[in-house]
Parts: C-alpha cells; structure tokens; sequence
C-alpha cells in the first residue's frame, strides 16, 4: 500500500473569523483537548518516514497556536513542505518573518470578498483591511504567495475585481474556491449556492483570465459538485492520498468523517501513524471498492471520482455508503436537484418583481470552541 | 513568452525547492504538489539559480549525455523550461 502524500494539520479550532461557511465541525475541539508542540513534532516524523511530502498547516487559524513558529520548524526539520494556509489576523511582520525563517514555503490567505463590506459580513469580523497590508507584506519575502477566495451566491458577481486584485497583490496562484456543502456552510446553503448564470458567467471569466495570465498568474476553480454531472473525486479518494489530523489528534481521512455515525478514530497519541493509514478501522472503511453499492459498483468512472464524497451523502441522503447524491445517477439525486430548482427560481416580470418582499440572508456565524 | 532565450537565466520561482534526500529519488516540491526528477531533470532544475544561462545549461547537460544528439537536448531541455514555467514553477531572470 502507498503512504499518504499529504497531511492536513488541523492544529486548533479556534478562530477569530466566524465565517458562514466555515468548513469545520459543528462540534469543534476545546482548546483543552489540543496536540502539544512535541506531539505534532512526532506525527511530523512519523508521517515523513510514511512518505508524506506536504503538510497543510490549518486549523481554525493556525495562528492562534502561540508554537506556530515551533512547529513549523519541526515540520520542516522532519523534511516537509509547509503550506500555510491562514486568514492572516495575529500576523505582525516579527512573526511573518520567523515563520518564513523557520521554513514556511507556501502562504495561502484567505479573502471573504473584494470589498469591505462584504467581507466583514461573511467573516463576522472586521479582517479585511488587515489582509490587504498583509499581503502587501508576504510578497516582501521568500516564499510562494496564494490568495484564496470562497465565493458563492453573494459574491460570485464581483469575480472580475476578484481577478484583478489577485494581479494587483502579485499572487502566483489565486485560488477559487466554491462553497462546498457541510457543517457551517450546509446551515446557511440557500443563501450561499449560486443561480446556474452566475456559474456559466464565472466560468467564462475564468477562462478568459486563465488565458490571459498564463505564465504569470494561475487561477484554479473549484466547481460546485451540486451542479456536476458526476460528483467529486472527494478527497482523491477515501485513504488513499490524504490524512487529515484534528487539534486533538485524531486521524480522519477527510475533515467532515466525524458526521458518519459509528465512525472512530484512532489517535496520533497511542497508535502509530503507519498503523492508523494501513489497518485503523476509518481508514478501511470505504477505502478500495468493495464497499461501493450500484451504481457505483459497475460504473466505468468508479476510479475517477470513487462514487463521491461519503459525508455528502451521509447529509443529503442519510446514509453514508450510498453513491454522493451530487452524482447525476445517484438514486438520491433528487435531493440536490431540489436544492438547484430553489436556487434558479422562475424569472419573474419587473413590476412584480419590483413589489416582492425579499429576505436578506440571515446567516449562522460559527462560535469559537472554548 | 514562456520558452526560454539563449540568454535566459532560469531560477526556480519562491516556493519551489529541490528536495533530495539519501536513498529517495530527487523530488520538486511547490505548493500543493510535488514531481519526481530523473537525473537529467534534477541536472537542469540544480542549475536554475538564476545565475545560469539557458545556453550555459543545454551545454552542461551535452557533456553530462553526450550520447545523445546535441539538438535533441537543447530542445527537450527547452520544453521541459517551457513547462514548468506555465506551472509557475521556474521563473527566468
């Protein structure tokens, strides 16, 4: 059996943004509950001698960890590549620069939006102004520059001023990233999935500008796997590149496994990480295809996309060994068809419309864990 | 452009490093990725410092294989620059 290729460090829940879409638990980690320092400088160890290349450090916000800078030198002294994937608020240019010291190669930080307004909202915090000066800042030093943006139903509009301060802040990579469907983002989800035209119209501007930019600039875009023919190749597939470690410890092939019920997982503080990816029981559950159903089981794309994300289908259909009813030949389709028909209502005439009483989005800000 | 000039200095771009470790095969590591080097790969990508020629580089890599056609290397070496300048992975100077 291969090792995982990379390992999501969840080093803490803790947050000061409270983002409507945040892809944490609905149950987080106490603080209490954390790794210490030496504890992940051991899974570091074991999980390089497994073969691991990258290490996701993320959280919560990894910097609400006061070891950051430790940890990062532990990671990257066991031979990792460190992504450091951050909202930016706790960094001042003292600690930006130990952490580049000590041997982060990648920063990706997160945007809510283009403008201010917009992004407080989402994040329930006034984080924006500071991005921008960071970002401004990271591009000072020696390491690889992403910007990540989630966009969704009320954002998706601006995507062009998107692009354009993705090139005005010089980043390599300008990340998109749809709103994917669990915990946080599942409670808030009419108001976050977007109209089939604002997806056609994104899609075009993305590849407007990915042509423009070749060479300078990279722009991924994630699509929504609501609006797929075929669903996502979750996780590239249960156990079989990514391991995911949470603040307290315990390994899960993907962040959202905690919602199948029955599922348990072992921890990096008595099992050893070789153990955990080859034999621990999460691991095997829906590795390979034994485990599939039909129509999985005969498809010829059940090695592409691996019938799907199983926490997907766990909250949309109820049982989490069913085909990801984001599949267009999943026999629990229906439930997110009903979703699209919500989000692409009936046009309407512009006088009625103009007399319609409209809700604004009340959102579900995500607390932080104690 | 992407293809690298005669005179073009290629340097590998910020978050991108060359890993080799005893007993593994070299390895490129860039963010959220990684491609294994075979030697004349790892050969090139050593040499990408910036200070370098693309012209200094072909040269280097004739002697190191000098079984091979001249002209063949200087393009396969080219392609290979080309590509991982798209991915954002080499920069030239």
């Amino acid at each position: 059996m291969t090792g995982p290729l990379a390992l999501i460090a969840e080093l803490t829940h803790r947050c000061p943004l409270h983002c409507v879409y945040c892809s944490n638990p609905v149950q987080m980690q106490e603080r209490a509950a954390e790794l210490t320092t030496a504890q992940w400088g051991d899974v570091f160890r074991e999980a390089a001698a497994l073969g691991v290349m990258q290490a996701d450090f993320t959280g919560g916000e990894p910097l609400a960890r006061a070891d950051l800078v430790e940890l990062v030198a532990a990671a990257r002294q066991a031979g990792l590549y460190i992504n450091l994937i951050t909202s930016g608020i706790g960094l001042n240019e003292n600690r930006l620069q130990a952490l580049v010291a000590a041997g982060v190669d990648h920063i990706q930080l997160s945007f809510q939006d283009v403008n201010k307004a917009g992004a407080d909202e989402i994040a329930g915090a006034r984080a924006h102004a500071h991005k921008l000066a960071l970002a401004k800042r990271i591009r000072q030093h020696h390491v690889a520059f992403t910007m990540n943006v989630v966009v969704h139903r009320q954002n998706l509009e601006r995507l062009p001023q998107i692009i354009a301060l993705a090139e005005e802040l010089q980043a390599d990579k300008l990340e998109i990233a749809n709103v994917q469907y669990y915990g946080w983002a599942l409670e808030n989800r009419a108001a976050l999935l977007p109209s089939e035209q604002q997806l056609s119209e994104s899609l075009a501007t993305v590849k407007a500008a990915q042509e423009r930019l070749r060479g300078r600039m990279r722009i991924d875009f994630v699509v929504p796997d609501y609006y797929g023919k075929y669903p996502k190749p979750c996780m590239d597939g249960w156990g079989r590149k990514l391991m995911l470690i949470n603040p307290a410890g315990e390994a899960m092939p993907c962040h959202a496994a905690g919602v199948i019920p029955g599922m348990r997982f072992a921890n990096v503080t008595n099992k050893p990480l070789r153990w955990i990816w080859e034999e621990s029981e999460a691991f095997q559950r829906f590795r390979g295809e034994a485990w599939m159903p039909e129509p999985c089981r005969s498809c010829e794309r059940r090695g592409q996309d691996f019938g799907g994300c199983r926490c997907q289908a766990l909250l949309l259909a109820g049982d989490a060994s069913t085909t990801d009813p984001a599949c267009s030949l999943a026999p629990s389709h229906h439930v997110v068809a009903t979703a699209l028909a919500q989000a692409n209502p009936a046009p309407v005439a512009a006088g009625d419309e103009a007399a319609r009483p409209v809700m604004k989005p009340s959102w579900v800000y995500r607390p932080n864990p104690q | 452009m992407s293809r690298p000039g005669e005179t073009s200095r290629p340097r590998l771009a910020r978050g991108c490093r060359i890993s080799e470790q005893a007993g593994q095969e070299s390895t490129l590591l860039m963010p959220e990725g990684a491609i294994r080097l075979n030697p004349p790969g790892l050969k090139i990508l050593r040499q990408c410092d910036g200070a370098h020629t693309f012209a200094e580089i072909v040269s280097v890599l004739q002697g190191e294989f000098a079984a091979a056609a001249p002209e063949r290397v200087a393009e396969d070496t080219a392609v290979f620059l080309e590509q991982l300048q798209e991915r954002r992975v080499v920069d030239y100077e």
